[in-house]
């Protein structure tokens, strides 16, 4: 048997369709740790330039100051808003850098063992899938910030080239998490279990 | 049959290296390449960086501050450091690749920042943007270079920019302006640079820069001067004030005019002097012809004060130039010690020398130069005892040391000096101080107290306190006179005298007595004569007293007493005269024997004489009838007794003046006692007041 991975129905094996959605039916997507370290690989490399580069533009009168996330949030917190600077740095900062490392444990956890158990796994998975969407709270703020504040001479915003590439990043993130399998937490679970029995 | 289940179709994980790889990796292979090929584009793109010094970095900012040419960005502040030693600040220029070519060994850079000057505001849009460095350099490729020193002024020639470069000389105390522009008719052609003072610190030089279009206006005979301020003349126009602009008046200006016709066209590096007015500009192109003054350099080891700008400078006695700046130099160098000695440049005129042949400066300092060899000197002596002032003597001094006169091409010649002779200054002040002491100052203030004490004496003296009382007697006595009944009484005498005539002359139409009548009537004319010469004393009386009020005004305490004493003396004769006293008297008595004589020719001799006269009566007719004849004279001549009469009585009346001169006269008095009191207080207080007269 095997399930479509996107409307879950679950076919005969060897079905090569899914007859309800249409999706590919594959028992195992053996390019699936690939896709998802290529995906990663990218993410990493779009998350550089998005800490690097200015996010933020911020004209006023006749001051230019731009402002990466980091360097945003750490003024944020000089001005007291501790608050801001801190969804700020855990929707920026820590979440998708959890994710980084929530995808990549689970990319190795499936050849090799890992401390965690079958079902620590695959909640970390749904975590991470369901989370990683957040990680867009920025460049949502970014987007906002710089369609409303547009006061010619006075003060404009614009985006900086970081948003660009944290979005690119968040994307290809998001991506590499999709590409992973949940199935393969399973088959090493099995192995797991097979191999105290042949010894 | 071989029950097996039937071999499912799993598809083995084929592991050929290559072959397993997916599709998806073109992705991040992608990626890669779009990075580096984005990184290689921007380093390919970067221009090289500069390193330019400045000063300070006032404003310069690393990654904000700009490099601007023509107001346009062509770089950035990377990196702000110092040099070694901290000598400077170093700025790392990071330059756009386009232009980064043309910025050569000739380039310039200058901080902008904003300026408030007299000639306006500049780099006004730094206050709120923060400086920037402007660079300059032409549009020619040149020699490469990657350390440039920065200055911290704008330069007065940019490269790349065309004009006339002149530079620009004081005249002796003349001034200059930075940045100062230059004007013609009201147009700025050129600028001035940063000025500099030479260094024997006699002049103030400068570069300065007429714009390409204007320099057709320069000839070798144009002439500059200083325009700054403002020049107040009074004259029998009135006064006039004169100033060319507003902005010269302030921030100080130069302007020129070519005064003469003729003259080459000045090149780049010519040196132009700048006058400090027109007239002086106008006169230097005519003095022009009496050579360049000799300039020469005296230094003196004695450090006295004394010697100013202007003074003389005299070879034998005759004044061969003066005094043009004086200065203290320090020369550890030349000297071997590090005092202060004074460095006195002076001017001498050539022509004043009496050198054969063409006077110039150059034939004047051989002819020093070899009397100098031969013991001349210059020395300091004074010009004048009473101000102490100093003058420079060339003298030729006996067994001098033998001495070269110093001639090097950047400095003055220096001329070497001798002992001065000049009186102690010293003593000079110990001297002034002594005659101050001798100076008999407490005989002066102890006669000073005798003046005011006798003054005192004078002021309560009796006499001088009796003079008013004595003029007011003497007043009440002349009143007295003009108020006695006697003198009233005298029209009264007269009208009766009158009425009894007219009475008379009615009877003598019956009793024909012509002839006693023109006795008596003569008789009573001389009487009436002798009224009028009696009181034409009066007059002079008054004017007596008029004098004497005149000479009281003018403050001569003992004649006036004298005078006034005699005055009333005399008054008093006068009035206790006998003839005064007699004349009423006399008056009254000529009227009793004119009454006398009437009664007797009625009584009397008229009724004996009756029948006489009747017997004559034809002889009586005729002489009535001359008698007749006589009568308009003997009328005429009472007409002029009565006016006698009453300019006697106005003479009297006069008395009203002389109470007035009488009393003016004392005012005067009073004014002048009470000076003399003001000026006794004044000095009591401030004795010295005698000595300073103040």
């Amino acid at each position: 048997m095997v399930a479509c991975t996107r409307c879950t129905r679950a076919w005969p094996l060897g079905t090569p369709e899914c007859g309800r959605c249409g999706a590919k039916l594959v028992s195992r997507d053996e390019h699936s740790l690939q896709k998802v370290w290529a995906l990663w690989v990218v993410g990493l490399m779009c998350y550089v330039p998005a800490n690097v580069y200015p996010m933020l533009k911020t004209k006023q009168l006749f001051t230019v100051d731009e402002s990466t996330i980091i360097g945003g949030a750490v003024e944020l917190a000089h001005h007291g808003a501790f608050g801001i600077a801190a969804i700020i740095l855990v929707a920026s900062v820590v979440i998708p850098l959890g994710k980084f490392w929530a995808v990549a444990f689970l990319a190795v956890s499936v050849r090799q063992r890992g401390g965690f158990t079958s079902h620590r796994r695959l909640l970390m998975y749904e975590v991470v899938e369901y989370i990683g969407r957040w990680s867009m709270i920025d460049i949502f703020v970014v987007a906002i910030l710089s369609a409303l504040v547009q006061l010619k001479g006075l003060a404009t915003i614009s985006p900086g080239p970081a948003a660009f590439f944290f979005a690119l990043s968040v994307i290809f993130t998001m991506l590499s998490a999709q590409a992973f399998d949940p199935r393969m937490i399973w088959d090493a679970q099995d192995n797991d279990n097979e191999a105290p029995d042949h010894g | 049959m071989v029950d097996t289940p039937p071999t499912v179709e799993i598809q083995a994980a084929r592991k050929p290296r290559l072959s397993g790889a997916s599709f998806i990796w073109v992705i991040p292979l992608l990626a890669l390449f779009v990075a580096f090929g984005v990184a290689w584009q921007s380093y390919s793109a970067r221009g090289p960086v500069i390193i330019v010094g400045f000063t300070d970095g006032s404003g310069i900012a690393a990654g904000e501050t700009k490099l601007k040419y023509r107001d346009i960005e062509v770089g950035e502040v990377e990196e702000v450091s110092f040099s070694e030693g901290l000598a400077q600040v170093d700025v790392h220029i990071r330059l756009h690749k386009d232009i980064a070519e043309y910025v050569d060994a000739s380039s310039v850079f200058w901080i902008v920042q904003p300026e408030v000057t007299a000639q306006g505001v500049s780099g006004l849009s730094t206050v709120l943007s923060g400086v920037y460095i402007e660079g300059s350099w032409d549009n020619e490729v040149g020699e490469y270079a990657d350390t440039f020193k920065g200055s911290d002024v704008s330069p007065l020639i940019k490269p790349g920019e065309s004009g006339l470069q002149i530079a620009f000389r004081t005249t002796t105390n003349g001034t200059l302006t930075d940045n100062a522009p230059i004007m013609f008719r009201g147009i700025q052609v050129g600028q001035v640079g940063r000025a500099q003072i030479s260094r024997s610190g006699a002049f103030a030089i400068t570069e300065g820069l007429i714009y390409e279009e204007h320099r057709h206006l320069i000839s070798s005979s144009t002439r500059f001067w200083d325009t700054s301020g403002f020049s107040l003349s009074v004259g029998p126009t009135g006064a006039e004030i004169d100033f060319s602009s507003l902005a010269t008046l302030i921030g100080g200006g130069i302007t020129f005019d070519t005064f003469v016709s003729g003259g080459d066209s000045a090149s780049d590096g010519e040196v132009f002097e700048v006058f400090s007015d027109k007239e002086q500009a106008r006169n230097s192109l005519f003095t022009k012809s009496e050579v360049d003054p000799l300039r020469m350099s005296i230094i003196f080891d004695e450090n006295i004060s004394g010697l100013a700008v202007g003074a003389a400078v005299e070879l034998s006695g005759f004044r061969i130039g003066s005094v043009e700046s004086l200065s203290g130099i320090v020369d550890f160098n030349q000297f071997g010690d590090s005092r202060v000695r004074l460095n006195v440049i002076v001017s001498i005129q050539p022509s004043r020398l009496g050198l054969p042949g063409e006077a110039t400066a150059a034939a004047a300092l051989g002819l020093l130069r070899d009397r100098v060899t031969s013991g001349l000197r210059a020395r300091l002596a004074s010009a004048s005892l009473l101000t102490g002032g100093l003058k420079i003597q060339l003298v030729e001094v006996e067994g001098a040391t033998a001495d070269q006169m110093l001639i090097s091409k950047v400095d003055l010649p220096i001329m070497p000096t001798t002992k001065s002779e000049t009186s102690d200054a010293a003593a000079t002040v110990e001297g002034v101080f002594t005659r101050i002491n001798n100076l008999p100052i407490e005989e002066l203030l102890n006669s000073a107290i005798n003046v005011m004490n006798s003054a005192e004496v004078l002021m309560s003296n009796g006499d001088l306190q009796k003079v008013p009382g004595n003029v007011s007697t003497l007043l009440s006595d002349i009143s007295g006179i003009v108020t006695s009944e006697d003198v009233k009484n005298i029209p009264v005498a007269l009208n009766a005298t009158l009425v009894r005539v007219e009475g008379l002359v009615a009877e003598l139409e019956k009793q024909r007595i012509a002839e006693t009548l023109g006795k008596t009537l003569s008789s009573a004319a001389e009487a009436a004569d002798a009224v009028t010469s009696s009181a034409a004393g009066v007059p002079e009386l008054i004017a007596n007293i008029q004098t004497v009020a005149e000479k009281a005004a003018s403050l001569e305490f003992d004649t006036l007493i004298q005078e006034l004493t005699s005055l009333t003396s005399s008054a008093e004769a006068l009035i206790s005269s006998p003839e005064t006293a007699q004349l009423p008297v006399a008056l009254s008595g000529a009227l009793d024997q004119l009454n006398a004589t009437l009664k007797e020719l009625r009584e009397g001799g008229a009724v004996q004489n009756v029948n006489q006269t009747l017997a004559s009566a034809r002889n009586a007719a005729d002489s009535i009838a001359v008698s007749a004849r006589d009568l308009p004279q003997v009328i005429d001549r009472l007409n002029t007794l009565f006016v006698q009469a009453g300019q006697t009585i106005e003479g009297y009346n006069k008395g009203d003046q002389l109470s007035r001169a009488a009393e003016s006269a004392l005012r005067d008095i009073q004014q002048a006692a009470g000076a003399l009191e003001k000026l006794a207080r004044t000095i009591e207080r401030n004795p010295n007041s005698l000595l300073l007269g103040r």
